[in-house]
């Protein structure tokens, strides 16, 4: 214990160092070699789905990990609660939290500059396709024009920053698959059209700057943790919920769009594989399989026992006023070059998505009966 | 059966409905309801100001911002599905104080009777970290706001969310004709804000109204403003989920109310037959260290054994005593508060002692464990 510069906690985590390493909150932690830092990480969007795989991902492998988040009156960081460690508790806590904004460039340079981070994951976003419909402006200046302010941070930082920029299958919108690094964007909403602008921005100061700047141009990817207004987990939520007699309905839109969807978890190991090559490049991450919405529900209900056409309502406002039919990626190149490919298939996504959901309705219900909250009102 | 109904014009039977609880007056047949606009609905004050709007029969719509996370708790209660009912009378819409065309669009489109700009970055140790934003949003959004309520095409009535952070180092008692000298980046944008509104009124006639709140709290404030922060903690410490709370200046002084009472007083400012600027406070001032002393005095719990001081809490440039002169309001609004000190801080706290334990029923049933806490 003696040669150790740990606290107690670092050292309960020694104690599990041969035994199989479970979730990152208890799992075995990469010790630098004396003399080698840590790899410090900065993570834009870190609230997120795919911000909280990241993260535990990242932690794995042994770096410090610092995410710029938005204030709030309400509580935003569900996602990372179980990462999170007091700073009054521990030293040693490797993820830190910071307040800035896509739209402030200010906070975005000082946290770059105060951080010098080794690698910059720029997932922050107006992540929803149907509300850009919306709030078109908005969604532009915190995708498009938020991507800008963050490369101009890395590019004016006094050491080299590897970044990683987000991009979206949504860019390749109308035109027909399969989709490769090689296609043509056709962007369908305001969402998509920033995602292009914020890729070629990323390209553009990979050519001009020498920055070294990768476009992950991810396909649909979902988990227990996406946002409960994405169309794959309204479903799980709603048949997790049906299931336990706590809803009977759910309202979807165009039942025909198909879409590759993976899980997120497999996802974010390739944006991180990206930063770790030679040279930077832009690279489609998908599962290279398209399903359907309505296969989706077929899944989803059927693994429950139910017939999802008991239970849906076709509601028009959820159609777009612009739509894509039809995404399937063409990973080839990811596949060799990163050697990524996706452990989690479609079949085995849609059953841990509903799993994660069954258990939340039983939560909801244990609640319900002890007389905490009324079942909200569902038709 | 008209001829039973007789001379009644209601077609619906004659007893109250509910919505989200509450008793609904229902509006004379051929006057419309009143609609109002709030942004920051997902607030504490907006959550409590919505209730009182709907109670007096409006139609109330709210601005808010698109998130992954679930951002309409303190709304649930009032959320009617719109499959459920036709009548629904709160609605959301996605927007942004930083997005002007989004506040053109919902004004434009909704042409409400009154606005009621509550939203902000309102966390006044954050707008030292986040000033940009905290400008953008508090500051010039006002100035966004008030122009699409100007260039609207009837009549608008408009409410500014002031603050007695405005006042800053001038020493208490503060009025409407105190001096402001603002002590962060949320206060000076807060002082931004009213003067636009101010020139607003005088410029172009508009019906705009500054509410010079001082601090108001309740059970649904925001868990990292210090009385909630410290009410939140007493709930948890009495339940065995937490030892310890950090806190920093304990000799802040501050004229705490609660939030129920404050927003009707805005609502009040819009009924009159002139705009105004008005202060709105209870007249007796408290410092952090009191509310310590009554929160864990009410669990019979000594504040000594569980706060500990962290320098990271203290401001770079502190606001020392706020203590409101609402002489203006109690006259010319009719205005006064119902709730005081005491019955604040316990009404806080028996609600925190609620939610502790409905977490300690999940951590017994194994679904979640207690959170880690030094």
């Amino acid at each position: 214990m003696a040669s150790h510069e740990s606290t107690n906690d670092v050292d309960r985590r020694e104690e599990k160092r041969d035994s199989d390493g479970g979730s990152v909150a208890t799992n075995v932690v990469p010790r630098p070699i004396p003399g080698e830092r840590r790899k410090v990480a900065l993570i834009t969007g870190i609230t997120g789905q795919d911000g909280s795989y990241l993260t535990e991902f990242l932690l794995g492998n042994g770096y410090e990990v610092h995410g710029l988040i938005r204030r709030s009156s309400n509580f935003n960081t569900a996602r990372l609660d179980h990462l999170y460690v007091d700073p009054h508790n521990a030293a040693k806590a490797r993820m830190k939290l910071h307040y800035a904004d896509l739209s402030d460039a200010s906070s975005l340079r000082r946290w770059v500059d105060a951080l010098l981070p080794d690698e910059v994951y720029n997932l922050a976003a107006q992540s929803h396709v149907a509300v850009s419909f919306e709030i078109p402006d908005y969604t532009a200046d915190v995708v498009a024009t938020g991507a800008l302010r963050l490369l101009e941070a890395v590019r004016c930082a006094p050491k080299p920053v590897r970044y990683y920029q987000a991009g979206s299958s949504e860019m390749f919108g109308s035109t027909p698959p399969p989709q490769s690094e090689a296609s043509p964007f056709h962007p369908r909403s305001p969402y998509a059209a920033a995602k292009v602008a914020a890729h070629w921005y990323t390209v553009n100061y990979r050519e001009a700057y020498g920055l070294f700047a990768c476009n992950g141009i991810l396909f649909n990817h979902e988990s227990p943790r996406r946002g409960e207004n994405f169309v794959t987990r309204k479903i799980t939520r709603a048949v997790g919920r049906i299931r336990l007699g706590l809803q009977t309905k759910v309202f979807l839109g165009n039942l025909s769009a198909a879409r590759d969807w993976g899980f997120a978890g497999d996802y974010v190991e390739a944006m991180w594989m990206m930063l770790q090559q030679e040279e930077p490049g832009d690279y489609v991450v998908a599962t290279e399989e398209s399903h359907t919405v309505e296969e989706f529900l077929q899944a989803a209900f059927s693994y429950v026992g139910l017939n999802w056409k008991d239970h849906v309502v076709i509601d028009p406002r959820y159609f777009r006023p612009a739509e894509v039919d039809s995404l399937k990626g063409d990973s080839t190149k990811a596949r060799k070059a990163l050697g990524w490919k996706p452990k989690v298939g479609f079949q085995d996504l849609v059953k841990m998505m509903v799993d994660h959901d069954i258990e939340i309705a039983k939560r909801e219900k244990v609640l319900v009966d002890a007389g905490y909250i009324d079942a909200q009102q569902q038709p």
